[in-house]
């Protein structure tokens, strides 16, 4: 009878943290300079580029990799990989050197070298992603012991992320700044330990990539986020 | 049957077998051995029109980093130096060769000598820092002499790496990472800032305005 009491509450217990956790909440804010689709043809190519000039943080690559292939869309719009730009632009995008601004970009465009290559790779859009996740709160515990007659973990934790990225797109052709969009996606996760753990975690980064990836993809085909 | 002797004997040996393995297991958890392995891309950049002299002597191209504080780490770092020293002053310069020796360097007709000397390696690891981050700086003196050995410049320069989170598969790979990342800054610093360098800067000056001399004389 105890027995299970005590199984329907941690059902209840677990039925109501998978419903609140793994949640996750974006708000999305973007600026376009113009309402029109931004010119790609078949052969130019997008890339998009991580800052990493902070010392507190650096946006990850794999998020970049992620909002990458968003953009791609099944190969619509071709992005070139972060790290083969880097190695073929090197060292002009290294974080040490890597410009901040539109008039830097148009200095080191004024080179010949690498506007010859620029041009002999059809690079047309260079994104910045500035940003990072970070942990913002965690509380509680979850003790594993292990002992002869086996073992188990007991306790509840939890914590909360908060991914906050802007991206901005420079054409080089024009030299001009199209636009910007901005998301900010929080969540928490728990990890409830009886015996075993259960882990609920919401994926807070992948859902950032999700908006951020849909809103650039419609400056290219102006198609709904998300569709 | 065996004897309440041969089992306390049994015993001891493998009490001491037992302790034998631990101490070689802490000994080894406790230690992190690399060899620093990176490739590093060409440079993207205008060569500049003079034949220069690299000369990589043992301490640096052999160059290992050793500290046992808190942590035993030893890290060496030579052979990629080498590679990134290589690979830059063959796409800095039109023509580039390795010296073994000053003296090589008149019968080599080159217009540079440069000479690199590692100066100091610091890291900074998690357990100090308490960051998820693996960080490496570097610092190097390049010694520059004309073709006549007469020195020209030293170019103190430092250089910075650290790993990016998603990496940090484990403190070896990480710690090759970070180094990495350092000998690649170490690359940006040469190629961006080593003509702006006041010294070299103006023999480069110099050496243009004798050949636009000569071929003035030329015609």
């Amino acid at each position: 009878m105890r027995q299970n009491a005590v199984t329907q509450t941690i059902s209840l217990v677990m039925m109501i943290l998978s419903l609140a956790a793994c949640s996750t909440s974006t708000i999305i804010d973007e600026y376009r300079e113009t309402n029109l689709d931004l010119e790609l043809n078949g052969t130019e190519q997008v890339v998009i580029m991580g800052r990493r000039h902070a010392g507190e943080y650096e946006t990850e690559p794999d998020f970049i990799d992620c909002i990458g292939h968003r953009l791609a869309n099944g190969g619509k719009v071709s992005v070139m990989p972060e790290q083969q730009f880097l190695d073929s632009f090197y060292p002009w995008f290294e974080p040490r050197v890597a410009p901040l601004k539109l008039k830097r970009m148009s200095m080191i465009l004024n080179d010949p070298i690498i506007s010859e290559r620029i041009n002999s790779l059809s690079i047309r859009y260079l994104i910045w992603v500035d940003g990072s996740t970070e942990t913002t709160e965690k509380s509680g515990s979850v003790n594993c012991a292990l002992a002869l007659g086996g073992g188990g973990c007991f306790g509840f934790t939890t914590w909360d992320k908060s991914a906050n990225y802007e991206a901005t797109i420079w054409d080089l052709k024009q030299l001009d700044e199209e636009g910007r969009v901005k998301v900010r996606t929080e969540g928490s996760s728990y990890v409830l330990a009886v015996i075993a753990p259960i882990p609920f975690i919401a994926q807070v980064q992948a859902d950032a990539c999700g908006g951020i990836g849909d809103r650039l993809k419609s400056f290219f085909s102006h198609t709904l986020p998300g569709s | 049957m065996t004897t309440p002797r041969a089992t306390q004997y049994r015993t001891a040996r493998y009490s001491r077998l037992i302790l034998l393995l631990a101490t070689v297991l802490v000994a080894e958890a406790c230690s992190t051995d690399i060899t620093v392995n990176g490739d590093y891309p060409s440079a993207l950049t205008k060569k500049l029109p003079h034949h220069v002299g690299l000369l990589l002597d043992d301490t640096f191209s052999h160059y290992t980093f050793e500290s046992s504080e808190e942590q035993d780490v030893s890290m060496a770092l030579g052979q990629s130096q080498v590679e990134l020293f290589n690979q830059m002053f063959n796409d800095m310069f039109t023509n580039s060769s390795r010296l073994n020796s000053m003296s090589k360097a008149s019968t080599s007709k080159v217009d540079l000598i440069v000479i690199p000397h590692i100066e100091e390696v610091q890291l900074a690891m998690p357990f100090e820092t308490r960051l998820n981050v693996f960080e490496v700086w570097l610092k190097y003196n390049l010694q520059v002499f004309d073709s006549n050995g007469e020195p020209i410049a030293d170019w103190l320069m430092t250089a910075y790496g650290k790993t990016q989170s998603r990496l940090l598969t484990s403190e070896k790979e990480a710690l090759n990472q970070a180094t990495t990342e350092a000998l690649r800054d170490t690359g940006v610093r040469l190629v961006t800032g080593f003509h702006r360098v006041p010294e070299i800067r103006a023999w480069l000056a110099s050496q243009q305005a004798s050949a636009a001399l000569t071929q003035g004389r030329g015609q």
